[in-house]
């Protein structure tokens, strides 16, 4: 089967050469004594989308959690292996765990707006960098609410709670808010579970527009969604990277029967 | 193969399966009378396939319905969703398989009338069982996956192509060596086109049999070397 997707990479004119935002080499992590990841390998290209999918528990967020070190705050976790981000092993102890944050974003499945008005959920984070010449955070405000395709709808009304507004409105708030700092790698865990159907292509279309600008690794249950909105697909299953390959061929002709179970809802 | 956790999804997808049989039933039966009534001057015969000919018109159009609903609703992917699409594929060669079974039954109507020619249709009379044998074996393939069968069925256009020539070559000679028969020969070379046609879409019907297990385009030439091997 290898084989024939080498064919095919062969007779497509458009092969790309993807670089690597964040690489991962023979990743393990283990809760105390359970362990959650086994041997991962691969690595997550440049201004791409990047999607996990696997049934619950298989790992997948534990694994987004990674890149930006959160799995840090949880106690008794271990890790073996070793993730690079922009070619620099993030466990490095030089490392400053808030600036690896704020280049790597995170939005998680439940909107988490700060009750403060929209304006300053987004100006939030430059605040706290110290930022506070008004124009500035204004038109950075401005910019990166147009950016998460928010603007038109809050405009007028900025000053008002972000709790006022609705559930898909406070996701791409966050996202908003997330994007405002200028991060360069977006890790979206379930971004749309909690949304509506239109509020969740409104998050689709948003995530298809910031690929231009930026990496985006999203875990999602939802394969339809991964196959919408990804340019690769990654099928973890029990810890274990199961496949991964481009979205494509993932849904149409995948090699493992593993991930062809799963995809097509035949996983007892 | 696993089972669906969905059961309604497993009998929609086992569903089209066995109605696009059925539907090939249909298509081997009527090519075979198609073939009969020219061959033994039979009219009534030869009219009774031109009737069930809208018979596989409804099929076509209830199969595709069936189809556009399984994708609509299930958004099939890897396995199921080539199965849909060759499904799609495979409804619109036997519908057109129909279609020159009844250009067979037509010139076989024309025919009962003349006299029953010196050479009793001898090359139309082979190439008839290969073709017949050839839809056959290329169902088979369908319905039981066989990438090996299917191989053998996209081998087996060529030797058909070679039989049409002969024939076309032989109606030739009779036209040019009697022109009493010229008629009977125009119609012979009809229906020996008509069944080279059927055999393009056998072919057909055994590249989406490989399509479908492996994934691979055979059409056309391309990926030549994506012949089964033994998985």
């Amino acid at each position: 089967m290898s084989e024939v997707s080498e064919d095919n990479q062969a007779a497509g004119n458009e092969e790309k050469v993807l670089e690597s935002s964040i690489t991962v080499d023979n990743l393990s992590l283990y809760y105390g004594d359970k362990q959650a990841l086994s041997n991962i390998s691969m690595s997550i290209a440049k201004k791409q989308v990047t999607a996990f999918i696997g049934p619950s528990g298989c790992g997948k967020s534990t694994l987004l959690r990674c890149f930006n070190r959160m799995n840090d705050l949880i106690d008794d976790v271990h890790i073996t292996g070793s993730i690079e981000f922009d070619n620099i092993d993030i466990h490095d102890e030089r490392v400053d765990v808030a600036e690896l944050r704020r280049k790597i974003g995170m939005v998680f499945q439940r909107p988490n707006p700060f009750p403060k008005s929209i304006y300053e959920n987004v100006a939030y984070g430059l605040r706290i960098q110290g930022e506070d010449s008004k124009a500035v955070l204004d038109e950075r405000v401005e910019w990166a609410l147009q950016s998460a395709a928010l603007w038109d709808e809050v405009k007028d009304r900025l000053r008002d709670s972000a709790l006022g507004l609705s559930g898909g409105q406070q996701q791409r708030l966050v996202i908003a808010r997330a994007v405002a700092i200028k991060p360069s790698v977006l890790l979206l865990d379930e971004p749309a579970s909690a949304l509506d159907p239109i509020s969740t292509l409104k998050i689709e279309e948003l995530i298809h527009q910031l690929k231009d600008d930026y990496t985006i690794a999203i875990v999602t249950h939802n394969m339809q969604q991964a196959a919408r909105v990804s340019d690769l697909t990654a099928f973890l299953y029990l810890g274990e990277l199961v496949e991964f390959n481009e979205t494509d061929t993932i849904f149409r002709n995948p090699s493992e029967r593993r991930t062809e179970d799963y995809i097509t809802g035949r996983y007892g | 193969m696993h089972r669906h956790i969905s059961e309604q999804y497993e009998l929609e997808l086992s569903h089209i399966r066995d109605s696009l049989m059925e539907m090939g039933g249909l298509v081997e039966q009527q090519v075979m009378n198609a073939c009969t009534a020219l061959i033994e001057h039979d009219s009534a015969l030869a009219e009774q396939v031109r009737e069930l000919e809208s018979r596989l018109n409804q099929f076509e159009i209830s199969l595709d319905d069936q189809c556009v609903s399984i994708i609509a609703k299930r958004q099939p992917t890897a396995s199921d969703l080539r199965r849909v699409v060759s499904v799609m594929k495979v409804i619109t060669d036997l519908e057109r398989i129909g279609d020159e079974a009844d250009r067979i039954a037509k010139m076989a109507i024309r025919l009962t009338g003349t006299e029953m020619p010196s050479h009793q249709y001898s090359d139309f009379r082979e190439m008839q069982k290969d073709v017949i044998l050839m839809l056959h074996q290329s169902l088979d393939a369908f319905a039981r996956l066989d990438t090996e069968g299917a191989i053998r069925v996209i081998r087996s256009d060529e030797d058909i192509d070679n039989a049409y020539n002969a024939l076309i070559r032989r109606c030739t000679e009779a036209m040019r060596d009697n022109s009493e028969e010229v008629e009977a020969a125009v119609s012979v070379m009809w229906a020996g086109r008509a069944l080279e046609r059927i055999g393009d879409h056998a072919k057909n019907i055994g590249e989406y049999v490989i399509y479908q297990v492996k994934g691979t385009d055979v059409r056309h030439g391309a990926d030549s070397n994506a012949e089964p091997d033994a998985d």
